[in-house]
């Protein structure tokens, strides 16, 4: 055998001891099929039109092999293709999130992205029937910075919907965003599609009353993913479930459904509050309905998910791409490749939605770099790449005063 | 009067043997050695402890901390944890390695000057100071556990 030999059997080896590990069981896992098997009984699976078909997660290049033009803009769109029965016309929707605004004295690159992406949305064309902005419009929830978002969104002079972020929404409880975009949750209908914006964030058990927290206190402890004094905080809530539950009743169950919210509506990561605490009651909700496609921020990454007859589409931040969970990575996601830590532009974007009247669906992730970037081995996939790793929560905010909030 | 002399010579050897053995074990006698007591024990994990919060701190862009230990980690507002919760994808047990940000055979500490420098838009911090010993502490420390495999992409 020679070396080249040896390498081929290494490589062969270490891909299959890293998708043992991914099929391995955990916790999660073990939630998520007892979930599957209540929500989907046996020979019942999503709608038949709801079919992924092979060209997720092809690179359009390679698709439409004509990547000239794109390459001299430095922009490949991944285009995540979901088939989508609904028998209506063609229209493109827009989503934006996750900018995570600082004043323009403190930070501009967050900035500079969010401009770019309302920009490019308000150049499709034909232009997008509306934009949902996904929520984190602010990093801090400063009225500066959700005046600087506000006046960035305004470049986009199509119809604007809106749902908050964490960051948006725990300096004031929300007052400031309210009064500029309205109420957080909604329902309306557009060529044939339910569409309805949940708020998954304002409903948090309270923290900061009992520990006399400062407003800027309660919005820097929000503000830390990874801290350990918000706790559990995203979650619909029974009376937004019960809201939703009214809202669907007079909706054909076999019509599309199209579910906004800013934390995936399952159990992906709950320490980081990648889930909504109530997600069983949710899909307790949704049980009836064969045609429910849930888009959603927070995570600031590429994820797919199917749990009983919905699905489940990950969007990217503008701002920063976070790590991939090191466990409840959906077994359906084509993870990123790992992201250039001294290139801001890498790994983030918005997305391009497409509603066609051929029955498709089409999630385009617009991004801003040049290269491949789904993984096919595990070295460089943000997900496999992190198969060796234990973690553990932080201390330092667990003592008395609660440092190491961001102020 | 010689022979004497030898006795006595050998016999303060012997008890002086023996008094070695009874009192500290044959093997640390050879190695000078002391048994830890639980207190010690205590005393080292609370040092360790101590840098692990100073670390998370700082990690986590306490403004206080930094400017305890004069460093300036960030002017943009980002703080490490925005990028690498729990300390996520820091992958420290892969150090040392040919780190391709900075084009060269790196440590853990130059990969954290480079994160400072760049992504951050820092100050360098000192390699040997307290600031990079302590946030080098609390990312092994978030990362225990985790299989090392230095060298490795």
């Amino acid at each position: 055998m020679d070396d080249h030999d040896r390498l081929e059997l290494a490589r062969e080896k270490a891909m299959r001891a890293w998708w043992r590990k991914a099929r391995s069981c955990s916790e999660v896992k073990r939630t998520r099929r007892e979930m599957d098997e209540e929500l989907r009984k046996p020979g019942e699976r999503p709608d038949s039109s709801l079919a992924i078909t092979r060209r997720i997660f092809l690179h359009k290049s390679l698709l439409a092999g004509a990547a000239a033009g794109a390459a001299t803009y430095g922009w490949f769109p991944l285009v995540n293709t979901l088939d989508l029965a609904f028998g209506a016309e063609t229209f493109k929707f827009a989503w934006v999130s996750d900018n995570h605004l600082y004043p323009k004295n403190v930070n501009t690159r967050f900035v500079d992205k969010a401009t770019r992406a309302v920009k490019e949305v308000q150049a499709m064309s034909p232009p997008a029937d509306f934009l949902i902005h996904g929520g984190d419009l602010a990093q801090l929830g400063d009225p500066v910075e959700l005046d600087l978002g506000n006046n960035i969104l305004k470049e986009a002079k199509i119809r604007k919907v809106y749902i908050p972020g964490e960051h948006d929404w725990y300096l004031d409880m929300g007052a400031k965003w309210q009064q500029l975009f309205g109420p957080p949750n909604w329902t309306f209908d557009h060529k044939g599609v339910r569409f309805v914006g949940l708020d998954t964030v304002s409903r948090g058990p309270d923290y900061w009353t009992a520990k006399k927290m400062t407003a800027k206190e309660r919005m820097g402890h929000m503000a830390t993913l990874d801290g350990s004094v918000a706790g559990a905080w995203a979650g619909v809530g029974r009376d937004q479930l019960e809201w939703l539950n009214r809202t669907l009743s007079n909706w054909p169950k076999g019509n599309p459904i199209v579910i906004f919210s800013h934390n995936p509506l399952y159990e992906y990561y709950p320490p980081w509050n990648f889930w909504v605490r109530d997600w069983r009651e949710v899909h307790e909700v949704l049980k009836p309905y064969t045609n429910v496609t849930n888009v959603h921020g927070h995570t600031h990454q590429a994820l797919y998910n199917e749990i009983g007859k919905m699905r489940s589409i990950g969007m990217l931040a503008t701002s920063w791409t976070w790590p991939y969970a090191p466990e409840g990575v959906p077994a359906l996601t084509k993870c990123l490749v790992r992201v250039d830590p001294g290139d801001h532009f890498d790994g983030v974007g918005w997305s391009r939605l497409t509603m066609t009247a051929a029955e498709k669906i089409e999630n385009e992730y617009v991004m801003w770099r040049k290269k491949d970037i789904l993984a096919e081995a595990p070295w460089d996939s943000g997900c496999g790449d992190n198969m060796n790793q234990v973690l553990s929560p932080r201390i330092a905010d667990r003592e008395w005063p609660y440092y190491g909030s961001y102020k | 009067m010689k022979g004497t002399r030898y006795v006595l010579t050998a016999l303060g050897v012997f008890l002086g043997l023996l008094v070695m053995l009874a009192t500290s074990g044959t093997d640390r006698a050879l190695a000078h050695k002391e048994k830890h007591t639980l207190e010690q024990l205590k005393a080292f994990d609370e040092v360790f402890m101590e840098q692990v919060k100073i670390g998370d701190l700082l990690f986590h862009g306490d403004g206080a901390t930094e400017k305890k230990l004069r460093v300036t980690l960030s002017k943009t507002g980002m703080a490490c944890a925005m990028c690498h919760p729990f300390g996520s994808d820091n992958h420290p047990y892969e150090f040392p390695k040919f780190q391709e940000q900075i084009n060269k055979f790196a440590t853990l500490r130059d990969m954290i000057n480079w994160c400072i420098e760049k992504p951050n838009e820092g100050v360098k911090i000192d390699p040997d100071g307290d600031a990079m010993k302590a946030l080098e502490t609390y990312i092994y420390w978030s990362n225990r556990g985790s299989k090392l495999d230095p060298g490795r992409h």
